[in-house]
């Protein structure tokens, strides 16, 4: 008989401390909602940059002190003075009214700063407001809980804007400019890719108070610095569809045991790290193959967002996946999976399934083409 | 199809695999190459550049203080300056009379890839708008620079131009690799592919390409690891001596800096003149001289509107300008597709590959067939038809082109059947037969004679450059047109840059 899913997944972590879900790797989700690979590593809390390296696949990110230090200054910037700047901004910008501004910080409360406490907090506080019997405006770095597939994931916004037509709404605080009206369109989805996360989890607290959906705008605050200046401005992005693509995800994970059910016994991502000198004792062969043994879909855009990306493109280039290419070359061959089998079909080596017969004559017609093209014989029968 | 099959190919040879016969960029006698850095955070904040005209001959400018506004347009000067050079040696030696003469070469600057456009988009607006007088005053060459540095990204856009390019683009329009369109965007690993460093092979080359400590990123950005490893310390020591004003410890830190960064910078500098002289060893496709042309057109005219001492570009079209630019863009975008094809067999296969062209033999032609016009005209309107081999998906009333036959050539779709594994495609001939009422000899394709034919993408006049970006001071808005966004803002001296320290 198998274990439970929580035993299982805790198995695959293994040894190491769990890493929660946070509103990144929530939005992450959406990037490659079908891999398998990903699911299970953070429903299981792995450590994804620390697997791959162990791995022999050192994880692409690191983040610039010099771009930290400026989503910092930029976010105290526009706190500062009891949110005066994101006002100022709210008003001007946004033509919002927001005649009394109460602001409360809910960074800490009282001195704990533990997540448990600054959730119940933000909980009482944020229902109060819903039902009109306390005060505040403006809510600073409410901490916010949804359960992800079974595992707790709490989750902070930025800040939390309430009584802009009797809703929340969720204002996302970036450092990227919006320069003339335009912001780059990668950045601002991501940024409302995880504005959705905290969208979810606010509704999901109302609710329980039986307090409706409306309550939550899906129209998310995007503050940002205007064009080259340290000064803030703030636009309101539409995040509807993302709302409803990641709740759609949030789902599928509600049933990562069909996933789990499908490893073989005693798989773990376990790195059996040193107590003393921190480093994992797991020989790197065992480890690849525990991985092996894992579906992952990668493809290009991977490399913009997960950890395991040099580890997935690795496999793929070994398994002479078509994904390696980037879906523009997959969608044309659709239904080819591989080097070896688009090629075969071309040079007339493969017998083609049925499904595959007209894709087979068309890559044989296009292999005669490049051949009468570069002089080369036997490009088709 | 065959391009795709081309990036299989490579995949599998580990090997780039030729995807056009020829080059369909022109590439300058003299480009100016520019290597654009940022600063990782800062919006739009330079943090140097490389820039110069030959391998050997290169410039480098540092900003010690990225976030320092005066020191940013202090760079911004500096590069002004040669970029500015740079042009001026192209509005010299004009040819034609009047009106329509223009200057008989136009300028090139290459840039590593689409960030590097970016980067110089973000310059050229925060430049165009300044003032070189009164408050917040900048040297002169800053607006100019800025104006002209928005000219060439717009242009840019526009599909077939050469004015201002990403050398991967032109590298990956010639070279299929068997890796994503998104790895081919990073220069290192585009020329793993075409041309690995001696005595290392694809698969090494390709991963020394994305290990900063060999192959530094191409930019805009730098490397998180050097930007907290070198470049913050650098910076620090660069500030702390600024403070204690030590002429010495200023100069030792700023050598330092630029010592880092020079460290940076040169592997793509080096990448991008090998880079060139590859491009240079293609070919270049005979319709590039013809679109060269309307670019010197079109250097000309904004020439001509900066001597005559045309306005900044506005922050943003007005709707009208957007469409009008969108229908621009799309055009010119059909024209460049049809010329590929036209000049090159490579990508005329792979438009046939994927029906949207097609060859074949002429299985039957009736070159007496006439008909009678509207201006009631009897004119020779011949029927042709080919059988082929390829996967046609053009319909009846497609107007057609030919590579195949002399120019002037026109047809139109009459008819599609297919027939067994082949399909027969009747046309009617409609143009370059000569005026007579029996065609020239020659004009009208023979039985057993093999030609190609693809969609014509429409002939219309030549754009005419000065547009909306030109027109906001002599067009006064209606009255349900609003000009909100005028093209001057008020503020824009005074519009910061940077951080005031
Ligand atoms: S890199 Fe691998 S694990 Fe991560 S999403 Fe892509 S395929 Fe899945």
């Amino acid at each position: 008989m198998k274990a439970p899913v929580d035993d299982r997944l805790a198995a695959l972590r293994g040894s190491a401390k769990r890493r929660p879900y946070n509103a990144r790797s929530l939005a992450a989700l959406e990037n490659n909602p079908r891999c398998t690979l990903r699911a299970l590593l953070d429903a299981s809390g792995s450590d994804k940059a620390a697997i791959a390296e162990h791995a022999g696949y050192p994880s692409p990110f690191g983040q610039s002190a010099f771009a930290f230090a400026r989503g910092n200054a930029f976010e105290a910037m526009v706190k500062d003075n009891g949110c005066a700047e994101l006002l100022r901004v709210l008003r001007e910008t946004l033509k919002l009214t927001l005649p009394e501004v109460a602001y409360l910080d809910l960074n800490d409360v009282g001195g704990d700063g533990s997540n448990e406490t600054r959730r119940d907090r933000t909980a009482e506080v944020l229902l109060q407001a819903a039902q009109g019997t306390g005060d505040g405006t403006l809510f600073d770095h409410p901490m916010l809980y949804l359960e992800v597939g079974g595992q707790e994931a709490f989750l902070e916004p930025d800040l939390v804007a309430f009584r802009i037509d009797g809703r929340f709404y969720i204002v996302e605080i970036k450092s990227f400019p919006i320069i003339d009206g335009q912001a780059d369109p990668a950045q601002v989805r991501s940024a409302t890719t995880q504005a959705c996360a905290y969208v979810i989890a606010l509704r999901a607290l109302l609710e329980e108070a039986g307090i409706g959906p409306e309550a939550v705008s899906d129209t998310v605050v995007l503050v940002a610095p205007k064009d080259f200046t340290n000064r803030p401005t703030a636009a309101f992005v539409d995040a509807r569809k993302q709302v409803s693509a990641l709740t759609r995800q949030l789902a599928r994970l509600e049933r990562i045991s069909d996933l789990v059910d499908l490893l073989p016994e005693g798989l773990t991502f376990d790195l059996d790290i040193d107590k003393d000198d921190k480093r994992p004792r797991r020989p790197a062969e065992e480890l690849a193959e525990a991985l092996e043994q894992v579906p992952a879909t990668y493809r290009p855009d991977c490399l913009n967002h997960c950890e395991m990306a040099y580890y997935c493109r690795a496999r793929a280039r070994a398994e002479a996946s078509l994904d390696v290419l980037g879906p523009a070359v997959r969608e044309q061959l659709g239904g080819i999976d591989t080097v070896t089998m688009a090629l075969g079909l071309a040079r007339g080596q493969l017998t083609p399934t049925a499904d595959q017969s007209d894709m087979a004559a068309a890559l044989r017609h296009a292999a005669r083409l490049r051949a009468e093209l570069t002089g080369e014989v036997g490009g088709a029968a | 199809m065959l391009s795709a099959l081309a990036h299989v190919e490579a995949m599998e040879t580990l090997e780039v695999v030729h995807q056009t016969e020829f080059r369909h960029r022109r590439l300058s006698g003299r480009p100016l190459v520019i290597i654009p850095l940022t600063m990782a955070g800062e919006a739009g904040a330079p943090l140097a550049a490389m820039v110069g005209t030959a391998k050997r001959d290169m410039t480098l400018l540092v900003v010690p203080q990225p976030r320092n506004r005066d020191q940013r347009f202090t760079f911004a000067a500096e590069l002004g300056q040669i970029v500015m050079r740079y042009i001026d040696s192209y509005r010299q030696d004009r040819r034609g009379d009047g009106e329509r003469s223009h200057y008989s070469d136009a300028p090139q600057i290459l840039v590593p890839n689409h960030g590097g456009i970016k980067a110089l988009a973000d310059l050229g607006r925060m430049c165009r708008f300044r003032s070189a007088s009164g408050p917040y005053a900048v040297p002169d060459v800053v607006p100019e620079f800025g104006m002209w540095l928005t000219f060439l990204v717009d242009t840019s856009e526009q599909a077939g131009t050469s004015m201002l390019m990403p050398v991967t683009a032109m590298l990956s329009e010639h070279w299929a690799t068997g890796q994503s369109t998104l790895e081919d965007q990073n220069l290192a690993s585009l020329m793993a592919w075409i041309a690995p460093p001696d005595g290392l092979s694809v698969e090494q080359a390709l991963a020394d390409a994305e290990n900063p400590d060999i192959c530094p990123p191409a930019g805009p950005a730098t490397s998180p690891e050097f930007d907290n490893r070198h470049l913050a310390p650098a910076i620090q020591r660069f500030d702390a001596a600024h403070t204690l004003g030590d002429p010495h410890d200023l100069a030792t830190a700023q050598a330092e800096l630029r010592d880092l960064v020079a460290e940076q910078v040169k592997p793509t500098w080096r990448m991008m003149w090998t880079a060139i002289s590859l491009l240079r060893s293609v070919p270049e496709a005979p319709r590039t001289a013809k679109r060269f042309e309307r670019d010197c057109v079109s250097f000309t005219s904004y020439s001509d509107y900066r001597d005559a001492g045309g306005f900044p570009q506005r922050k943003r079209d007005t709707a009208i300008g957007a469409a009008q630019r969108l229908s621009r863009l799309e055009r010119a975008l059909a024209d460049f597709e049809a010329d590929m094809a036209f000049d090159d067999p490579f990508v005329l296969a792979d438009r046939r590959s994927a029906g949207e062209a097609f060859a074949g033999t002429v299985e039957e032609s009736v070159p007496g067939r006439m008909v009678t016009t509207a201006k009631n005209r009897r004119v020779p309107r011949p029927y042709v038809t080919l059988r082929t081999d390829d996967p046609v998906r053009l319909a009846a009333g497609t107007k057609l082109i030919s590579p195949s036959m002399p120019a002037g050539h026109k047809a139109v779709i009459a008819s599609v059947h297919p027939d067994g594994d082949t399909t027969l495609v009747t046309v009617e001939v409609t143009g370059g037969m000569g005026r007579s009422r029996t065609p020239n000899p020659g004009t009208v394709p023979e039985p057993g004679q093999r030609l190609a034919y693809l969609p014509d993408p429409g002939w219309r006049p030549t754009p005419v450059f000065p547009a909306s970006d030109h027109t906001p001071w002599t067009h006064s808005p209606g009255p349900d047109e609003p000009d909100t966004d005028s093209a001057v803002p008020e503020d824009a001296a005074a519009e910061e840059w940077g951080h005031e320290d």
